[in-house]
């Protein structure tokens, strides 16, 4: 008789926390849509080329070589993975150290959309390493203080952890653990302050990483001012993302989205922050440029390609938000965050991929295995984003919490 | 170092430190350009915004599109920024026929819970209490010409200025919203009946509204003070 008041209980908890009210089979018929089909085909056949390259190593799956041995995985899953997520400690800093909390209502698919973004980012990292069970060595084993890599590593696992502990309070909100939830929010600007110092540290130590490598990247894209490069540009990666990913989710999930938010107002503040940091960081390329003293590479077809980043995915954008912002124009501050989102991918690439090994042949061109492998992490980091944002209190409070924060 | 080198970074120090300037010198006009807000139209947003429904509350309407200061001034959001203020029902009722409104002028800053403007009526003027923080952008230019606007559309046509309010979302929050605005009119008009004669408790027997000028029907000799115990002032 227990046994099954039990079994009933846990199967109410399942629906109702799992299966969305649904029974389970009810569920299930509702994931066969065209939309899912594709997901489920990605991810199958994703999956599928990262056992691959497991099982037959890096070699058969990696167009990888001892001249090229960072690719698509590194410049992209990694470095643009990690600059993407700065939107966590972004705001987190903005509303709970600075006090800007009119932009509490963007902080938690921020710091998820962060901390999925580090996972992933983890993932293919471990994709990428020749011996991936040397993993946990440098956290266990041999720390390796003199590596640029034993910051880097460390770096982003307490971050991650970080970022983990502060999403909690919607994990426990959602499962109705109101005591743990209330403990954890009162460790949030604790964590807030870990998040800034370990992401100024690693946010600026991925670019620092190419200080050793000065011969290997075009004079254009080497500067000694690279980890300050990468720092400022996550913030703008993060602002623009959040951007991006808000308008987004309270289009895609306007049933779970809090009404009471004007978002529009949070883009148009989220829009100013962007493009003043976009100007600064224009003007910190360009201080690059004359500190290296490579003006006249500015001639050549390098020298086309890098104004197209530096003019067209930097200085540009930030005009066009800056006047979008004055004059509220929503819809264009979106697409506009989306272009800076997109300017910040071609740096990294830049930096670790295209302009990187410039002057070797033959050039590194990633594999279908490795492109592939990058959009099934992609689609994963999305469909887990789906699951959370469709579960837990992320885009909106419940309203029996609304009050303690 | 041959002195080609020197020469060579000497150049360089000086493009480094002019761009050094550059930035300095764009930096601060490209922030206040990023901060500002384009000035748009007073009356275009004013008109497309104009409140379609209104809810009776005891003898007053209330809209549910506004908040409310407790010196029963209203305020609006127009967009991000730009907040509309007038006064409500229940004041307009209170001070009566009203023969002039004296608003502050375009430019003047008003601070919440302080005096903003002031309307004159039966010959004596009260002050109210602004609901929101900022600087006037707009003034209702009709209110000039016809002060009555104020009795026959407080929640519209009626409206009083325009203030550019950076920090409007949160100070709107603290005001009283459209639920608890009514059970604060039920309580207000409750303190009303307590202070009423005996000739305006007879017009309301029959359900009616009471007479327009309710201060003015409560104490003929002193309205003013009525009006300022409940307009806070």
């Amino acid at each position: 008789m227990r046994s099954d008041a039990v079994a009933l209980q846990s199967q109410g908890w399942l629906t109702e926390k799992i299966f969305l009210g649904l029974t389970p089979r009810a569920y299930l018929r509702s994931l066969l849509t065209p939309g899912n089909l594709a997901v489920a085909l990605i991810l199958v056949s994703g999956l599928g080329i990262i056992a691959y390259r497991f099982i037959y190593g890096l070699g058969a799956a990696t167009n990888l070589s001892q001249d090229t041995p960072w690719g698509l995985w590194i410049g992209f899953d990694m470095l643009c993975g990690v600059a993407l997520a700065a939107g966590g400690f972004t705001l987190a800093s903005s509303v709970y150290l600075l006090g800007l909390k009119e932009y509490h209502p963007v902080v938690r698919p921020a710091v998820l959309t962060a901390f999925l973004g580090y996972v992933f980012a983890a993932i293919g990292l471990a994709c990428d390493l020749g011996r991936p069970w040397n993993f946990p060595t440098p956290f266990l084993f041999s720390f390796g203080t003199t590596s640029v890599m034993f910051e880097v590593g460390w770096c982003v696992l307490l971050y991650t952890l970080v970022l983990a502990a502060e999403f909690t309070p919607s994990v426990f909100e959602w499962l109705g653990l109101k005591r743990w939830r209330d403990f954890m929010l009162k460790l949030t600007v604790g964590l807030t302050v870990a998040a800034v110092v370990l992401s100024t540290l690693h946010q600026a130590s991925l670019g620092g990483l190419f200080l050793m490598a000065p011969h290997r990247i075009h004079p254009l894209w080497y500067s000694p001012f690279i980890p300050i490069f990468f720092f400022i540009s996550a913030i703008t990666a993060g602002l623009s993302m959040v951007i991006v990913e808000s308008g987004l989710s309270h289009r895609a999930f306007a049933h779970r989205a809090d009404h009471h938010v004007n978002l529009d107002r949070l883009t148009i503040g989220l829009a100013r922050a962007a493009a003043v940091v976009l100007f600064t960081y224009f003007f910190a390329r360009l201080q690059g440029l004359a500190d290296g003293n490579h003006w006249a590479l500015l001639l050549t077809g390098w020298g086309a390609w890098y104004l197209f980043e530096v003019v067209g995915f930097v200085l540009v954008p930030s005009l066009v938000l800056a006047s979008a912002a004055r004059r509220e124009q929503v819809k264009l501050i979106r697409w506009t965050a989306a272009w800076v989102v997109l300017g910040v991918v071609v740096n990294r690439l830049n930096v670790s991929v295209i302009a990187f090994n410039w002057n070797v042949t033959p050039r590194y061109v990633p594999s279908v295995m490795e492109i592939l492998t990058t959009i099934t992490l992609v689609t994963m980091g999305v469909t887990v984003f789906r699951w959370v944002v469709n579960r837990m209190p992320v885009l909106a409070e419940l309203p029996e919490y609304r009050e303690t924060r | 170092m041959i002195p080609h080198d020197i020469l060579t970074l000497y150049t360089a120090k000086a493009i480094e430190y002019l761009v050094a300037i550059a930035f300095i010198a764009c930096f601060i006009p490209f922030w206040r350009y990023a901060m500002s807000a384009k000035a748009q139209p007073a009356e275009a947003t004013v008109k497309a915004r104009v409140p379609r429904r209104t809810q009776w509350v005891e003898w007053f309407q209330v809209s549910p599109e506004v908040a409310y200061h407790p010196g029963h001034a209203w305020a609006r959001a127009e967009r991000p920024g730009l907040v509309t203020v007038g006064m409500d029902d229940f004041a307009q009722k209170l001070v009566g026929p009203i023969a002039e409104v004296s608003l502050p002028h375009v430019g003047a800053r008003v601070s919440q819970g302080e005096p903003a403007w002031s309307v004159r009526a039966d010959g004596q003027s009260v002050s109210m209490l602004s609901p929101i923080d900022g600087v006037v952008a707009a003034v209702n230019p009709n209110i000039v010409s016809s002060p009555d606007l104020v009795n026959r559309d407080p929640y519209g046509d009626g409206w009083l200025v325009r203030v550019h309010a950076p920090k409007a979302e949160a100070t709107l929050k603290g005001l009283l919203q459209p639920r608890l605005a009514r059970r604060w009119i039920e309580e207000a008009t409750n303190d009303l009946r307590r202070l009423m004669a005996p000739e305006l408790g007879l017009a309301l027997q029959d359900g009616g509204v009471p007479v327009d000028g309710i201060a003015h029907a409560i104490d003929p000799s002193d309205w003013r003070r009525v009006a300022r115990t409940f307009l806070l002032t």
